[in-house]
């Protein structure tokens, strides 16, 4: 398998920037079998990414991939999607880029109900910064920027997924790694939001300054926090705290899409308005005269 | 005149002219030249013009999305264009400072856009309701770094239609977001409009064609061929510099090469981008070098500077930026003032200072409490300078 | 010319029909359908085959607060867009006409609802008071065809636009269904007997 999945992969762009002990690569990789797994065609698979270091995955994968800007990939994606509803389109983003900076779009790509797949590694830190307070680090933890510990509480973003509208709500750890291929397949196969919250490790700007001093420890500690869903609901709020509920958390299979209602409605209007062309804008311009 | 795509307008066709608002006539050109995609966010004195895509979009097999904001917005259109489709948003300043990050990216990737920002008085809230030129220099220079930039300024009605369509053809042929400049005078009021009276005014290259139709033009000389989602491809797309292959590089000859060809590439073909008209030419001992709605006035003062016996010329700039230097040059060469009248505090007055005060006296005239100049106001600054040369 | 390719010429009389250039203020306050009435002159101006730009002014408020257009109408393309000095003002407020009379021409013309504007302001021209929501009410049942009415009035007497055109205007730009009620408010306005008003005249 290792090897099959270098097929879609820049190796010549390796080794990649990524430290020792991260976990963004075993959820790339996690990634990668489900293309394979579910025979995705390269030129109509796009990964979009925003600004940070899952964001920098985009660089590795040998697909369409589109690094944008910081907290914007889902907006980015959107504009994909709904210029080409063939698309199946993957949106790799992290705490600080899809639940800070990018909050206001990942709400309301959930309200919408839009088709993407969106893989939020998170990590509880700004790992390419310098390890920065992030808006999922727990109470008392201590970064760059929380010397003294945090004393903001952290966002739920499963929760928040599921309020705002996202029809599939997933959440696994980097110490999961067949539970969270698992579930990028289901999210992918899901036709409407799908929300996946991948709780991954940083040693280096993360654990060393958690007392978790080694990238085993931190992924140990993530699977022994871990409890399902089915577990979750027979513990206390006491018991539950700082535990990670992993799994399918929502599943609204009925939801409307948002790319197939606007087509329905567009569909109607043109129909009203006289039978008109569909519009091919795709094909290349003519290439003038190259110095 | 079946080439008229876009149902607005062709339900009227067969009259000779219409009225029609500034901002519906902007809808339509961009309609009319190809556009197929629009992402925009609600903002006075813009609005119309999202108003009018949402309505026609979707009957012709077209994408309009109102987004959350205007990043979102300009972000939207940007993953549509690289997928090949014709894309724009419009916008007024508080929303056109949302979108400068990512117009940069735009500019970065090479991704072809056309951004109308209807201006109004700033900065912040300002006045949403009157007209003002304050964001000249922010559509030159609003994102970080050096880049290129293309700038059409739109004065009447007829430019709304016929600039949006020369930004699509820009922003093919060039590959880069393309801004057209309109404010809330030109924007909103209504004006007779006549597929006749779009060619009515002269731009000075020769090679334009306002036949509504699908814009697709070559690719100008120096522009890179683009690699489109889908299209048998799958590019990678990167705001990092880059090289020719799309993956991020460091290397101080490569960043070097890669910034100027992006800057050339525009700067390099200002001949193909300045378009203006010239009025009085050569007959002039003051020069009024204006654009937008102050150029509407500009031209009503050619007229009465000819009844009041004053020797005018009338520079009327429809590119901004690039920077027509070799026409203002030309005008600086031969009158004894370059007179600017502008809605803004002598944006576009310092530019064309630097490169025309060697030759001539550039005087900026500045107004920004909302409304427009008057053609008296411009008479008197003319006959007074005129008058004090001649006592000299 | 812009008219000459239009459709046939279409006569105008009146008090301003042989202006080349006309600037038209009408004023009141929002919910009076002002942005309107300028929308429809203007169109009409356009049928008639001239050259037309109309700009818009009014404060926050959807009801209430004050409402402007300006009108243009001249013979060939215009260049500055805003009203110089009025040549026809329509109040149906007492506020626009008590504001705006200041920019008339001494030679222009003033029409105000007589309902409304219980001071009528002095003016030196031609002013002409008449009680355009009263007859919108008789004729329609509905005050809000009082902007109607006030265009076929404005039409009759001043001839800034022609009777046909009016027509046409009113038809496309009122709503769907509403069509015989403001045309019957327009003929209201346009059977103004010069004996209602010429005796206002001084």
């Amino acid at each position: 398998m290792a090897l099959e999945i270098e097929r879609f992969l820049h190796t010549e762009r390796l080794p990649h920037i990524w430290c020792p002990g991260c976990g963004l690569g075993i959820i790339t990789a996690a990634f990668l079998r489900v293309v394979i797994d579910l025979g995705l065609e390269r030129d109509k698979t796009v990964v979009v990414s925003g600004i940070g270091c899952s964001s920098r995955a985009a660089n590795y994968l040998d697909l369409g991939t589109v690094h944008s800007i910081h907290g914007r990939a889902l907006a980015v994606a959107t504009g994909v999607k709904m210029a080409r509803p063939d698309f199946t389109v993957i949106v790799f983003t992290g705490d600080g880029d899809g639940a800070a900076i990018g909050g206001n779009h990942l709400i309301h790509a959930c309200r919408r109900n839009i088709d993407l797949t969106c893989i939020l590694f998170n990590n509880s830190t700004y790992g390419m910064t310098g390890g920065q307070t992030s808006p999922t680090m727990a109470v008392g933890d201590r970064s760059t920027t929380a010397r003294y510990g945090q004393v903001e509480p952290p966002f739920d973003l499963c929760r928040l997924a599921e309020a705002a509208g996202a029809s599939f709500v997933a959440r696994g750890t980097a110490a999961q790694a067949r539970l969270i291929e698992r579930l990028i397949k289901e999210g992918i196969q899901h036709q409407g939001f799908s929300f996946i919250e991948a709780v991954v490790p940083c040693p280096t700007e993360y654990g060393r300054r958690n007392a978790l001093k080694s990238p085993l420890e931190m992924l140990d500690n993530e699977r022994t926090r871990s409890v399902t869903q089915a577990q979750a609901v027979k513990l206390t709020q006491e018991e539950l705290a700082g535990k990670i509920v992993t799994g399918v958390l929502h599943l609204d299979e009925d939801a409307p899409e948002f790319q197939q209602a606007y087509a329905a409605s567009a569909r109607a209007q043109a129909e009203r308005a006289g039978a008109r062309v569909q519009i091919d804008m795709t094909q290349k311009l003519p290439v003038g005269e190259q110095k | 005149m079946e080439q008229w795509h876009s149902h607005l307008l062709r339900e009227r066709v067969d009259q000779s002219s219409l009225l029609i608002q500034g901002n519906r006539a902007c809808a339509l050109g961009a309609l009319d030249a190809g556009v197929t995609f629009f992402a925009g966010y609600p903002i006075t004195p813009s609005s119309e013009i999202m108003e009018a895509m949402a309505e026609e979009l979707p009957r012709i097999g077209g994408v309009f999305v109102q987004m959350e904001d205007e990043i979102a917005s300009i972000c939207a259109c940007i993953g549509a264009s690289l997928t090949g489709k014709l894309a724009m948003t419009a916008t007024s300043g508080p929303g056109f400072s949302l979108m400068q990050e990512a117009l940069g990216y735009a500019i970065i990737i090479e991704a072809p856009l056309v951004v109308v920002n209807v201006m109004r008085v700033g900065p912040s809230t300002g006045r949403p309701t009157a007209p003002s030129q304050g964001d000249v220099m922010q559509a030159r220079w609003g994102t970080h770094g050096d880049h290129p930039a293309i700038v059409l300024a739109a004065s009447n009605v007829a430019d709304m239609y016929r600039l949006t369509m020369a930004a699509v053809r820009f922003a093919q042929r060039f590959r880069t977001p393309v801004t057209v400049l309109a404010d809330q005078l030109v924007g909103q009021m209504r004006e007779s409009f006549s597929p006749e009276l779009v060619g009515r005014y002269r731009l000075t290259s020769g090679d334009f064609d306002f036949t509504p139709g699908y814009i697709r033009p070559e690719l100008a000389p120096e522009v890179r061929p683009p690699h489109i989602l889908g299209l048998d491809e799958h590019p990678h797309v990167t705001g990092l510099f880059h090289d020719e292959t799309g993956f991020p590089t460091n290397d101080p000859d490569e960043s070097n090469e890669f910034l100027r060809e992006l800057y050339n590439k525009v700067a390099h073909h200002r001949e193909e981008l300045c378009l203006y008209d010239i009025k009085n030419e050569g007959k002039g001992r003051v020069c009024i070098v204006a654009y937008g709605s102050c150029a509407r006035t500009a031209r009503a003062v050619w007229r009465l500077a000819e009844y009041e016996g004053l020797p005018v010329e009338v520079l009327h700039l429809y590119t901004l930026f690039p920077l027509p230097v070799e026409i203002i040059q030309q005008v600086a060469r031969r009158v004894e003032f370059i007179l600017i009248p502008e809605l803004n505090l002598g944006q576009y007055a310092h530019e064309v200072r630097k490169m025309a005060e060697q030759w001539t006296t550039v005087i900026g005239m500045g107004k920004i409490d909302g409304t427009l100049f008057t053609p008296r106001e411009l008479l008197d600054r003319i006959a007074e300078l005129t008058g004090k040369y001649e006592s000299v | 010319m812009l008219g000459s390719v239009a459709a046939s010429f279409r006569p105008r009389f009146g008090l301003l029909a042989d202006r080349d250039f006309v600037e038209v203020r009408l004023g009141g306050s929002g919910g009076q359908g002002v942005v309107l009435m300028g929308i429809i002159l203007a169109t009409a101006a356009n049928h008639d085959g001239r050259c037309v730009v109309e700009t818009e002014s009014y404060g926050p408020e959807a009801r209430g607060g004050y409402s402007r257009s300006d009108v243009i109408i001249a013979e060939a393309p215009i260049d500055y867009p805003k009203l110089d000095n009025a040549d026809l003002l329509v109040a149906l407020s007492q506020d626009s006409a008590q504001g705006y009379v200041k920019s008339l021409r001494r030679n222009g013309v003033l029409i105000y609802d007589s309902e409304i504007v219980k001071n009528p302001p002095a003016f030196a021209g031609a002013t002409i008071g008449l009680p355009f929501s009263l007859w919108a009410k008789e004729e329609t049942g509905r005050i809000q065809a009082t902007n109607v009415v006030a265009l076929g009035a404005v039409a009759r007497i001043t001839g800034v636009v022609s009777i046909q055109s009016i027509r046409e205007a009113v038809s496309e730009a009122v709503p769907a269904g509403t069509t015989e009620v403001n045309l019957k408010a327009l003929d209201r306005g346009l059977s103004v007997d010069p004996a209602e008003w010429e005796t206002d005249q001084r």
